[in-house]
């Protein structure tokens, strides 16, 4: 409130608005804006409490445990759902409710935490991301009718971890517990398939826009994720034994996307062509063996360099140069159609790749004091050079198809 | 698309999808026919996981009867015969069996691996299945599907033989 008024009195003084106007947008925010405050902490209020409550049973039930009969145990489960549905109905009409939306999570919680109350007494033997899935598929005609974006966003969140391990298990017969042999194939699979959800919220016939942001959230940050993974894993010259049945998920994610770009009415050609590069040069960068063989030109901090790879052929200058140019097309991409947070994100990032491009090839030079002193200079260079064609750059992206 | 009618019947499919998942594993556990397995641990490999006990189970196979290959799907006989089968040749003189699993390592899998317990109990329980004390009652189904009924401790339900060693 405090920022709205500086604000206002600001635009007041250049003769933004006039003095009728300052007046009304004051009022407004005083007497909507406090009410939303106060809204907001009674929110807070009734989470803290319920939370508080709902610890002291589970303390109570957990002490007791082994004596609890499994039957009072699902019963309890049980009714408290039936509960939470009796007042998810008798809240939807309240407008405004923060109760509705509050149910609605605490009752699919509940949906999960009963999954595992049965596994826990019928003595299951399954994996997370199975119990996960489930729960993804019977929650979901409820989180339709959620209002708020955080039930679609807890919704999102699970049910992807759940795809992601689940789809990677069903290609790889030793799937251990944490997954680490498998980590390429996961990072991979997971913004591709955030990426192809996305895309599918888009297409209003299936009326998932409601999910748009947080799946458009998770392939932002599984993409990212993912690209700065392989950059590290490739640049280091690392060949763990991958196995190219761990990408089937992958493959079949990419397939699908790139089908969801072309058929995309609002893309144009350039579009459609930019982002299928992305999804093919991602997808070389992952292959096990394309483009990567495992010999690098330059070791760690370039105290002595290798000779056995020539400039081409190294895995750490194709690595590098993989990476900026996936960015470069996203980026080319994104300013073309208009999302400019997206596009300095990712032109920051590309100048950022190559400050540690230069650290990979010259980072002896670090070692000594004028090494230092060209080292701050060329990120220096970099940061100018970055904010100087920024602005080029989108422009040139955003005339690319007239 | 967004009625009182829809809101409902949302609500109402988690609540029998759950309540039917617990239902037949209750069914599975009541009508099958039950059967004794001695369990062990494997040194020296951790039994406790959370709040769950894993073990290996002795199903009395032969050792030239173990699986025929890794990573397929398998059934284990338990009557005529004790011996495991690859799931498409299981014969039909088997009148008990389990369905399960060969793993990477060519062991019989079947998913009855794991026995929940309060975690104020783990460490005696994990002594005395360490020490061979454990046995697992399960109940088999017909077609092949088998359940946990519970864990004994010395021929006694784990239960009284924890309140026992008290």
């Amino acid at each position: 409130m405090i920022n709205t008024k500086k604000k206002l009195m600001i635009w007041l003084e250049q003769d933004l608005i006039s003095q009728q106007q300052f007046e009304a947008i004051n009022h407004y925010e005083r007497t909507h804006g406090a009410q939303k405050n106060s809204y907001w902490w009674l929110y807070s209020l009734l989470i803290l409490g319920s939370a508080i409550i709902g610890l002291g049973v589970i303390s109570l039930i957990a002490a007791n445990w082994a004596v609890i009969p499994d039957t009072v145990k699902l019963g309890t489960a049980f009714g408290s759902l039936i509960a939470l549905a009796a007042g998810i109905l008798l809240a939807q009409n309240k407008t405004g409710s923060y109760w509705y939306d509050a149910l609605i999570t605490a009752f699919i919680i509940l949906c999960l935490a009963t999954i595992g109350l049965i596994s826990q007494i019928y003595h299951i033997n399954g994996y997370w991301y199975h119990a996960l899935l489930l729960w993804s598929a019977i929650t979901l005609p409820i989180v339709f009718y959620s209002r708020q974006l955080f039930v679609n966003f807890l919704w999102v969140t699970l049910f992807l971890h759940a795809a992601v391990w689940s789809g990677v298990d069903l290609s790889s017969t030793t799937l251990s517990g944490t997954g680490d042999r498998q980590l390429p194939a996961l990072f991979l699979f997971a913004s591709l398939l955030a990426a192809a959800c996305y895309l599918l919220t888009r297409w209003n016939k299936l009326h998932l826009q409601s999910f748009q942001n947080s799946f458009y959230f998770w392939f932002q940050i599984s993409g990212i994720i993912a690209l700065i993974f392989i950059d590290v894993i490739r640049s280091g010259g690392e060949m763990r034994s991958y196995e190219l049945s761990w990408f089937i998920p992958a493959y079949i994610s990419a397939a699908v996307l790139t089908g969801l770009i072309i058929a995309k009415p609002g893309y144009h050609a350039l579009n459609k062509g930019l982002l299928t590069a992305c999804i093919i040069l991602l997808l070389l960068y992952y292959h096990p063996f394309i483009l990567f063989d495992g010999e690098t030109r330059y070791s760690f901090m370039a105290a002595d360099q290798a000779t056995s790879a020539s400039f081409w052929t190294a895995d750490d200058i194709r690595a590098p140069f993989l990476t900026i140019l996936i960015l470069f097309l996203y980026a080319t991409h994104a300013g073309n159609i208009g999302q400019y947070r997206t596009f300095n994100v990712i032109t920051f990032l590309i100048g950022l790749r190559f400050v540690i491009l230069y650290f990979q090839a010259m980072g002896g030079l670090a070692a000594t004091g004028v090494g230092l002193i060209l080292s701050g200079l060329m990120i220096i260079g970099i940061a100018w050079f970055w904010y100087k064609s920024r602005s080029r750059l989108q422009q040139w992206s955003e005339g690319l198809h007239e | 698309m967004k009625s009182r009618t829809g809101l409902i019947l949302a609500l109402i499919l988690p609540i029998i999808i759950l309540a039917a998942n617990a239902w037949l594993h209750h069914q599975q556990r009541s009508s099958g026919e039950t059967v004794i397995f001695p369990i062990e641990g494997f040194d020296p490999r951790d039994l406790l996981s959370g709040h769950y006990l894993t073990y290996r189970i002795d199903y009395g196979v032969a050792e030239n009867s173990d699986c025929p290959v890794s990573d397929i799907p398998a059934s284990l006989c338990l009557s005529p015969e004790r011996r495991i089968y690859p799931l498409d040749e299981l014969p039909e003189t088997c009148t008990q069996f389990i369905r399960g699993s060969c793993d990477a390592k060519a062991q019989f899998i079947s998913g009855l691996e794991r026995f929940y317990i309060p975690e104020q109990y783990a460490d005696v329980l994990d002594a005395k299945v360490r020490n061979n004390q454990g046995e697992l009652v399960v109940s088999v189904g017909q077609s092949g599907n088998a359940g946990i009924t519970d864990l004994l401790i010395d021929g006694r339900p784990w239960k009284e033989a924890v309140e026992a060693a008290e």
